[in-house]
């Protein structure tokens, strides 16, 4: 829980220094730049770490939290989800089309799947399968069940650290050739979940579906940009490490859109002319993030 | 060298006209940059305004034996100027990075300095004699009547009062597209090398419009960029080798006869990384900020955030020692990140013999580690201590347990004061410190005798 919240916090302070350094006087520094990207992405590493570790709890004890406390046509649509979707984790494209089946459908065998490579396999995969999850979260329409199961995460991330650390039950080999298949179709969310914390986003949704549908509309033009990138790098299998780095930077290009690709081709010579206009969208996607963290850290002392 | 150090010439504010306690101070006056020269006798800072001060060493004086060798401003000029680059939007700026000397070969003395763009060869020389007797101009420069002119004299030099011209007699431009960080002079006293973010070139010194390219990391495409070379140093007797260092903590030794590019590596210097110390900031901290070979040649000296490790060239797996500069940070990475302390890059230098190393910490402190005996001292560089021939007095910080008087806690340091750029003589045991804007000049008298 610690983690979570100190990852968090350094997380923020990352993307505020490479916010800061686009306007630094003498250009941009290529060096602090790469070690605050380096630092951006350990830390959502443990983020994402101890948040599906909570996820997967919350996955098993949901149907408890669920009884009593929420409604009844809620409890009919998680409790027949996660039976089926035990049978169902053996194949691959069920996993990743269904959309409009609740939430749980899909984390629950995505979560499971999960348990075995976060105890130590291929960090990438699973970088890939939260994206795919959380890319649910988002885009499924039924926001009160997805803050359900966001809340109920929220509660058991202090025992993530037992989930993680229990042997997985499920088929490793399925569980790697899962994500592939959830990244694809889920891309156009993925860069989003890469640099927003997936807890919040329950948060996100209902904030959002109330006010905020303008600010959505930064985001969607970014999310092209980059997922054509990620498909191809996991597509090649490239090594571990350098898809760790291309997911980085993606994550912080789609952060600061046309204006940071600036960042990186400026180095060469090309500078766009749209940084000054960029300069603010990247102001409002911090901001928008920043705001999104202040929810969730309430969260956190709620609970 | 660990006896106690006395002050000779104590704090020379290089540019403030009134050294007050409290004056502020800009930020153009901070010193970027600090080097001596090959005899040690000019000693060259550069700082963020583009300026560089040289000072010269006073002839000893026999008669008085205390008064020797003190340090004073022998010249000032405006190296570089901030500069716009129209085409990529982007403003340079004019803070001098690096100074070198070139080895003495006439009376005038020679110095690179770099910007993060731009290189340039300064001549420094003196001028103490000036012609008189012109026939067609009188003392002040004007034209004579030529009816006044009734005889032909030769003109004579005379003796003048000693002035110091500083002249700029290359420049070496559009060859980075990253930051430049370093600059080595080779062995040979013909070449030189530059080294940015990704890519080091190799220059003539008489030759301007053109450079070899020798080492290039940048990858095909940007976003696999994994590291950068952060630091690069040619070898001080074979004009083939060249080191450079990387900001994941790994050295690469190369050799400029395997290949026109040396992409490949003849060593590769790397500590595998201890898992225990594993934290958010692991690869920040491991990464190098200033390497330098011995004078020796055989051993490499490297800084990185916590620690100062010497290599020898024979054995690439591990350091030969590894000497912690200020491990009670370690618990604080975090808040060093967010001040951005983190990314401080210290400098670190060899004493003549390679006995001694020395580098700067926080709080003005700055240690020198004896590599023959294992002792190490922490040093102040203030103004408190500076007054003429007062002996600095070992400083301790205290992590907790017990405190002794006048121990400086943890919590209590001042990261604001940092020692960055240090330099030692080439063969006497006198050493520079940049302090912020202010430049401490020790030296250590009593092996004044030993050393000569």
């Amino acid at each position: 829980m610690e983690y979570k919240v100190e990852a968090h916090r350094i997380m923020s302070i990352s993307l505020g220094k490479i916010y800061n350094s686009r306007v630094q006087r003498g250009g941009i520094k290529l060096h602090k730049n790469l070690l605050v990207s380096l630092v951006l992405r350990s830390a959502r590493q443990v983020y994402l770490r101890d948040y599906y570790g909570g996820i997967c709890l919350s996955a098993q004890q949901a149907r408890e939290w669920c009884e009593g406390e929420y409604m009844d046509s809620e409890q009919d649509k998680l409790v027949p989800g996660s039976t089926e979707s035990l049978p169902e984790s053996d194949g691959q494209s069920e996993v990743a089309v269904d959309k409009g089946e609740p939430i749980n459908v899909v984390e629950s065998p995505a979560s499971l799947d999960v348990e075995s490579q976060a105890s130590g396999e291929q960090e990438h995969a699973e970088n890939v399968i939260l994206d795919s999850g959380c890319s649910d979260l988002k885009t499924t329409e039924e926001s009160p069940e997805a803050s359900a199961t966001c809340e109920v995460s929220n509660v058991v991330t202090t025992i993530s650290s037992n989930c993680i650390s229990d042997p997985s039950p499920s088929n490793p080999k399925e569980a790697t050739e899962t994500p592939t298949d959830c990244q694809t179709d889920d891309s156009e969310s993925v860069e989003e979940n890469s640099h927003k914390p997936k807890v919040p986003r329950a948060y996100t949704n209902r904030k959002r579906s109330a006010d905020d549908s303008e600010l959505k509309d930064p985001l969607p033009k970014r999310t092209k940009v980059i997922s054509p990138l990620l498909i191809s790098k996991n597509d090649e299998n490239k090594g571990e490490t350098e898809e760790m780095d291309t997911s980085n930077v993606s994550s912080l290009i789609t952060i600061f859109g046309s204006s940071f690709s600036g960042l990186l081709s400026s180095e060469d010579g090309a500078q766009p002319d749209s940084e000054v206009e960029d300069s603010d969208s990247g102001q409002i996607c911090c901001d928008q993030m920043l705001k999104n963290l202040n929810p969730w850290s309430t969260a956190i002392v709620a609970f | 060298m660990l006896n106690p150090i006395q002050v000779l010439c104590s704090d020379i504010t290089s540019l403030s006209l009134e050294p007050e306690p409290f004056a502020s101070y800009t930020e153009a006056d901070i010193i970027s940059t600090v080097e001596f020269s090959h005899t040690g006798e000019l000693l060259a800072t550069g700082d963020k305004g583009g300026r560089v001060v040289i000072f010269q060493r006073e002839p000893e004086c026999k008669t008085e034996p205390y008064s020797q060798g003190e340090y004073n401003v022998y010249s000032t000029f405006q190296s570089h100027e901030p500069e716009f680059d129209y085409l990529k939007s982007l403003e340079i700026e004019e803070k001098i990075n690096k100074i070198r000397w070139l080895p003495q070969q006439n009376a005038a003395h020679f110095l690179l300095s770099t910007n993060d763009k731009t290189v340039k060869l300064w001549k420094v020389s003196e001028r103490d004699k000036r012609p008189e007797g012109y026939n067609l101009k009188d003392e002040e420069g004007r034209m004579k009547d030529l009816s006044t002119v009734t005889s032909l004299q030769v003109p004579v030099l005379k003796p003048m009062d000693l002035m110091v011209e500083v002249s700029p007699r290359r420049v070496f431009a559009n060859a980075h597209t990253y930051h430049v960080n370093s600059i080595s002079i080779n062995s040979d006293h013909e070449t030189y090398m530059s080294a940015d973010d990704l890519r080091i070139n190799l220059w003539h010194l008489g030759i301007t419009d053109r450079s070899f390219n020798i080492v290039d990391i940048k990858p095909v495409n940007m976003e696999d960029l994994t590291e950068v070379i952060t630091a690069a140093e040619f070898h001080p007797h074979h004009c083939n080798l060249l080191v450079y260092s990387s900001s994941k903590g790994t050295l690469r030794l190369c050799d400029m006869r395997e290949a026109a590019l040396c992409d490949k590596h003849s060593k590769l210097f790397e500590e595998p990384e201890d898992p225990s110390n594993r934290s958010f900031f692991s690869e920040i901290i491991s990464s190098v900020s200033d390497v330098k070979f011995s004078h020796s040649g055989r051993y490499l000296l490297t800084r990185d955030y916590l620690t100062a490790k010497v290599w020898d060239l024979n054995m690439e797996n591990k350091p030969l020692e590894i000497y912690q500069v200020h491990d009670y940070l370690r618990s604080k990475l975090c808040s060093l990140y967010e001040n951005d302390c983190i990314f401080d890059k210290f400098e670190c230098a060899w004493n003549g013999s390679d006995s001694v190393i020395m580098t700067g910490a926080y709080n003005n402190f700055f240690r020198m580690f004896d590599r023959n005996t294992n002792r190490d001292v922490t040093l102040e560089a203030s103004r408190e201590s500076s007054k003429p021939r007062a002996v600095l007095k070992p400083r301790r910080v205290c992590q907790g347990g017990k405190r002794r008087k006048d121990d400086i806690s943890v919590d209590s340091l001042d990261f604001t004061k940092k020692i960055l750029h240090t330099a030692w003589h080439p063969t006497e045991n006198i050493i520079a410190i940049a302090a912020t804007n202010n430049l401490y000049i020790f030296q250590d008298k009593l092996n004044q005798e030993m050393h000569g």
